[in-house]
């Protein structure tokens, strides 16, 4: 495809060049600066900082070992993967079957059921939450993994995205399906999933690290330290909860978000593309 | 054709309901009874145990008097104008620049900007704390560099903190715009630059006529979206004040948790029900300008069909 086919002149070519490579490198210097802090000294961590104290003299590993024994970082990550791949896997189940309905079939209360369901997306979670608390009590769902899977296992906005998805997948397709007996399940798996793979697996994606960040719910719903997730362990840890050396802090901090980050520059093409398409906000 | 469909609805409405049963229970049981509910509460004082007792206006009126109230919104207000339109606005120039044939290493630099998108803001903020040490951080050490001395506490002095706040939601918020930006741009039709071209329009008249509309969808998505979830921020607060109140940094949802976790209930739900007002009201104001703006001058259909100028 071609695009504008005008280059302005060099000095400003090299001028945007510059400005926008900052912003991006600023988007690593924290990053970075937590990965060098954590294999400092304490005493270097706290000295005023100048070009000789910038880097560690030499890396202190144990910092990393300190930071594995004093706060329980196995567990943490642990209940985080479970919880975010629980939900991904059975909220975009859930969510595409009722797309598939929403989308295929005929059924009583379809569109109010539909509009009921398009409204949830603009419900703020600051007049819902105090009851959905009170309401998880009762069912069980406090202090526990499930408590914060289980809320999250349908989204108005994932029924209405795979809806959308779904309502490209022709009609013709089913209907000879139909017509061969099967069933509208089998229809569902066989004929429309492998049609709408992109958008579900952008859902998947989508729901996943919404999962994995999610703060406030479990802020509100998990006591236990068995139960916390990164962003609870994260946030008591810059509370100075487990340690107060800022190195050990920083260790702590570079095992809970480093693996994620390795993991989105591999898989960074299909991140990018499933915000794309989903418009995806937190 | 028609019998095949007549069979069809008796079977499908049995799978319908099949279908949709556990995520639409989902749905009611823990997003729309609950809103009803907590608005409903509003008018309720309740500790959680026993019966709510009505109290009318009561809470509402005692959130006029309450002292916290007054700074909580009045941030909640800032930040939602400071956050969002200017991340909106960078990421859109930002994105012209890394579409352009020219710009060398757009990959990459799509990928950083984005990056802070998927790390939760708890570790973000957590992360810039450090940055913004008086003593041993980052950003002070690269000022000294460049002559800049006697720096304010970033984390302590009066409006600093809540300044930094803005600051990185901005610096956060920026791949995510591009992202969407990058993908609408990719699908302008290329031949309205070729015809502006041919015009002997300006580079600044092409982005300001062309490109701008063009991705007016995006930019309005991205405003609209914004602003609600804006009018909720609470993680990055939360972790960048060390959980501290102060009439500087808090904001409304901030209250709500606290009140929350003091137990008062029907308080809690009269603050969640003024931040749901708000985004309703900002929302409906923002849709009603693209109305306006759109009546005034009607913004050019997608594709080919630019102002009859032919592919």
């Amino acid at each position: 495809m071609r695009r504008s086919t005008r280059r302005p002149p060099l000095p400003v070519v090299l001028v945007i060049h510059a400005i926008v490579w900052l912003l991006a490198l600023t988007m690593l210097a924290p990053f970075a600066w937590m990965v060098i802090t954590s294999l400092k000294t304490d005493a270097e961590a706290q000295a005023a900082l100048s070009f000789s104290t910038l880097l560690p003299d030499t890396p202190v590993w144990g910092n990393y070992a300190r930071a594995m024994r004093e706060a329980e970082l196995g567990r943490f990550y642990a209940n985080s993967l479970i919880v975010a791949l629980a939900t991904m896997f059975l909220a975009v189940a859930h969510n595409a079957l009722a797309g598939y309905a929403f989308a295929k079939l005929r059924f009583r209360g379809k569109r109010i059921l539909f509009g009921a369901t398009l409204l949830t997306m603009m419900l703020p979670a600051q007049v819902f939450f105090i009851f959905a608390y009170i309401i998880a009590g009762r069912l069980g769902y406090v202090d526990n993994l499930q408590s914060m899977i289980v809320p999250f296992l349908a989204s108005g906005f994932g029924v209405f995205y795979l809806r959308q998805a779904i309502t490209t997948v022709p009609e013709a397709l089913l209907e000879a399906g139909r017509l061969d007996g099967m069933r509208e399940i089998d229809l569902f798996w066989l004929v429309a999933r492998p049609i709408v793979w992109p958008a579900i697996s952008a859902l998947a994606i989508f729901t996943f690290v919404n999962s994995w960040n999610n703060f406030f719910w479990p802020l509100i719903v998990v006591d236990s330290e068995q139960f916390k997730t990164l962003p609870l362990a994260i946030a008591d840890l810059s509370a100075g909860l487990y340690v107060q050396s800022w190195p050990v802090q920083m260790a702590a901090a570079t095992i809970l978000v480093l693996p994620l980050v390795i993991v989105f520059f591999l898989l960074q093409r299909a991140f990018v593309r499933g915000v794309a398409l989903t418009g995806m906000k937190e | 054709m028609r019998q095949a469909t007549h069979s069809g609805p008796m079977r499908s409405s049995l799978s319908g309901w099949a279908f949709i049963a556990f995520p639409l229970t989902v749905l009611m049981v823990f997003t729309l009874l609950p809103t009803v509910a907590g608005l409903a509460l509003s008018f309720f004082q309740w500790d959680g145990a026993g019966l709510p007792r009505w109290v009318g206006l009561e809470n509402f009126r005692g959130l006029l008097a309450d002292g916290n109230f007054g700074p909580a919104l009045r941030n909640t207000v800032i930040y939602v104008v400071a956050a969002i339109a200017p991340a909106v606005f960078i990421a859109f120039l930002v994105s012209i620049a890394v579409h352009a044939r020219w710009f060398r290493g757009k990959a990459i630099v799509r990928t950083l900007l984005f990056m802070p998108t998927i790390v939760s803001i708890v570790a973000i903020g957590f992360v810039w704390r450090w940055v913004l040490d008086d003593r041993s951080g980052l950003l002070n050490f690269g000022l000294e560099l460049v002559g800049v001395k006697d720096t304010p506490s970033w984390l302590n002095d009066d409006w600093w903190p809540f300044i930094w706040i803005v600051i990185i939601s901005v610096w956060r918020h920026i791949g995510f715009c591009l992202v969407l930006y990058l993908a609408a741009l990719s699908t302008v039709n290329e031949s309205l630059y070729d015809a502006a071209e041919v015009d002997g329009a300006s580079r600044a008249q092409v982005i300001r006529h062309i490109t701008w509309p063009q991705v007016m969808p995006t930019t309005i998505f991205l405003l609209v979206t914004g602003v609600i979830s804006a009018f909720q921020v609470f993680d990055i607060v939360f972790i960048m004040t060390g959980q501290q109140e102060n009439s500087y940094t808090n904001v409304l949802n901030l209250m709500t948790y606290r009140e929350f976790t003091y137990g008062q209930l029907g308080y809690a739900a009269a603050i969640g029900a003024v931040i749901f007002a708000l985004t309703l009201v900002a929302t409906f104001l923002q849709l009603g300008a693209v109305r306006w703006i759109d009546r005034r001058a009607p913004r050019p259909a997608r594709g080919p069909t630019f102002r009859g100028g032919k592919p």
